[in-house]
């Protein structure tokens, strides 16, 4: 193929890539958004009063991590934090598994965790996902003060939109109103 | 005349008047609806303008079309490839004679809206366009549409979850979230480009976009400081203002018309309610709904009034009156997601999967038909 064709089959393939892929703003002062290249948070406070031992949160993980496919639900299924409705306390009933994940971690040195907090279907989309995020963020802050990390403890919130069970029951809603404890997985 | 007579010549006079002023404009604060014979439009789109201009018309919940009958309002016109010539006469008045040109659907649309507001004093919403989120497709998608659910496009086809789509008051952005990256993002489309950019993306949530009056910047909840609070940015991505600093949650900002101040909701105090900060920063007020548990506040284009999600029961839509102070239900069933149409008066809404219009007056709604399942987070274009 000549030079021609191939600069504009790159040209196109540029094209189709910006539209589809969804290209961040470029990086440079005052531009940026989300993690800058050494990893700063901009933006961020440094008087928090947000209970999260004046921390904000970790950078996300480097690289092509994607938190739909690389994440291990299932090691520390066990572990999974409940929670009552409408609250994001921590029960004593559940204070035990976090002690059993900082033994885990305390074992397993390297292995980051991906924190998920859920919702039941009760309150509104955008409520939910902002109880779903305090929930995840209290598991850190208490995991944190059992002497994690904070770097190596992620965050997300689902809201009421991956619910591990269905129907309008009490029993379904309980099972929904969580936080998983992910790993992420190496590669 | 005795004086028993006289009361009752007051009240002839009364009853007079208000008949006189009643074929200008009739009460719409009632349900009795606003009669209104629409003559067949003619031209190679006649029959289909007529059937779109009276689903339009029956769309404001203010009117009721009626056969011909010789008095009262009367609609006339052609509809074909060029546009739609409309008349609406009342008496031997003509209350409205135009030509609206280009795309025959458009131009009935405006028709019916010059209809509406002659006919009611209401100013319609047909030309409105709506963004949305659906799960036809199985996972959570936004669509647009417009308001009568004719011209339905996918805006995504990213087999993820999809949320909360804003519209700019230019009409030519979107802004919402989606776990297109995994995460909880805040995307920028601009349509007439066909263009998709990621402009927040920091760690934690980043969510409930809503475009500021001018559209040059949106505010949003981000979590990326430990907790979901309200920041403001540029639209084009970039540095954050921080709004609001508590240990709840706080979700959904909507800024008035003035651009002064930014509706939201947050549950520091327990139970969600709608508080209401100074969009360049200062101290959050509270807004006394009369309601507990009050989400996704909607600012109305006049001003005046704020809708929103309150919970009794189940949910539904709730009005506060900026000036009065005070909220109400207007919702008789139950809703969600409210957003207000270009009249301040008229609101979409979402329930069991299904979006509605409301007449926030009269508490009249109906279903907005799109052939499409699970349809939530209406957005009402302007």
């Amino acid at each position: 193929m000549n030079i021609a064709s191939l600069l504009k089959r790159t040209a196109t393939l540029a094209l189709i890539l910006a539209l589809v892929a969804g290209c961040s703003s470029p990086k440079g002062k005052g531009t940026y958004s989300g993690t800058g290249a050494d990893g700063a948070l901009p933006g961020s406070d440094v008087l928090n009063p947000n209970g999260v031992n004046g921390e904000g949160l970790a950078p996300r993980p480097d690289g092509n991590f994607n938190p739909d496919t690389d994440v291990d639900y299932e090691t520390l299924a066990a572990y999974t934090v409940y929670f009552d409705f409408d609250s994001t306390t921590i029960k004593a009933s559940e204070r035990g598994k976090l002690t059993k994940v900082q033994e885990w971690l305390a074992a397993n040195p390297g292995k980051q965790l991906f924190l998920a907090g859920h919702a039941d279907k009760r309150g509104t989309l955008e409520y939910n996902r902002g109880l779903g995020e305090r929930r995840a963020q209290s598991v850190r802050s208490y995991l944190i003060g059992l002497d994690v990390s904070g770097s190596i403890l992620q965050t997300i919130s689902y809201g009421m939109e991956r619910p591990a069970a269905n129907g309008d029951t009490e029993a379904a809603f309980a099972q929904n109103r969580r936080v998983q404890i992910g790993v992420i997985k190496t590669k | 005349m005795n004086t028993s007579s006289a009361p009752r010549l007051a009240a002839l006079g009364l009853l007079l008047l208000s008949v006189i002023t009643a074929t200008a404009q009739v009460d719409v604060t009632s349900k009795a609806k606003v009669r209104v014979s629409i003559t067949p439009l003619a031209g190679a789109q006649g029959a289909a303008a007529t059937q779109v201009l009276t689903k339009d018309l029956v769309r404001t919940l203010l009117i009721d079309p009626v056969p011909a009958s010789g008095a009262g309002f009367v609609v006339s016109g052609t509809a074909d490839a060029n546009g739609v010539t409309g008349q609406l006469t009342s008496g031997g008045q003509v209350l409205v004679s135009k030509t609206y040109s280009g795309d025959w659907r458009r131009a009935t649309h405006e028709f019916a809206d010059d209809i509406t507001l002659a006919t009611t004093g209401v100013a319609g919403f047909a030309t409105s366009r709506v963004a949305f989120i659906s799960s036809q497709t199985g996972q959570k998608e936004l669509y647009v549409m417009d308001i009568d659910g004719a011209n339905i496009k996918q805006l995504t086809q990213d087999k993820t979850i999809s949320n909360g789509p804003a519209w700019s008051h230019n009409g030519k952005m979107i802004a919402y979230t989606s776990y297109k990256s995994g995460y909880p993002d805040v995307y920028l489309i601009k349509l007439d480009a066909g263009t998709r950019t990621r402009i927040a993306f920091f760690p934690g949530i980043n969510s409930g976009p809503s475009f500021s009056p001018d559209d040059s910047k949106i505010a949003l909840t981000l979590s990326k400081d430990g907790n979901p609070e309200i920041y403001v940015m540029p639209v084009t991505g970039g540095s954050t203002d921080r709004l609001t600093r508590t240990r709840g949650a706080e979700t959904s900002p909507s800024w008035s018309n003035t651009g002064d101040q930014i509706v939201y909701s947050s549950d520091d105090r327990g139970a969600p309610q709608l508080f209401v900060v100074p969009a360049n920063g200062g101290e959050p007020s509270k807004l006394s709904t009369g309601s507990a548990f009050n989400t996704e506040p909607c600012w109305s284009p006049d001003g005046k009034k704020i809708a929103y999600t309150l919970r009794q029961g189940g949910f539904q839509i709730g009005v506060y009156d900026v000036n009065e102070r005070s909220g109400k239900t207007v919702s008789t069933g139950s809703g969600e997601d409210p957003s207000w149409t270009r009249n301040s008066r008229h609101l979409v809404y979402a329930s069991s999967g299904s979006l509605y219009i409301l007449d926030s007056v009269t508490k009249l709604s109906m279903r907005l038909e799109n052939g499409l399942k699970n349809c939530t987070e209406p957005a009402v274009g302007q």
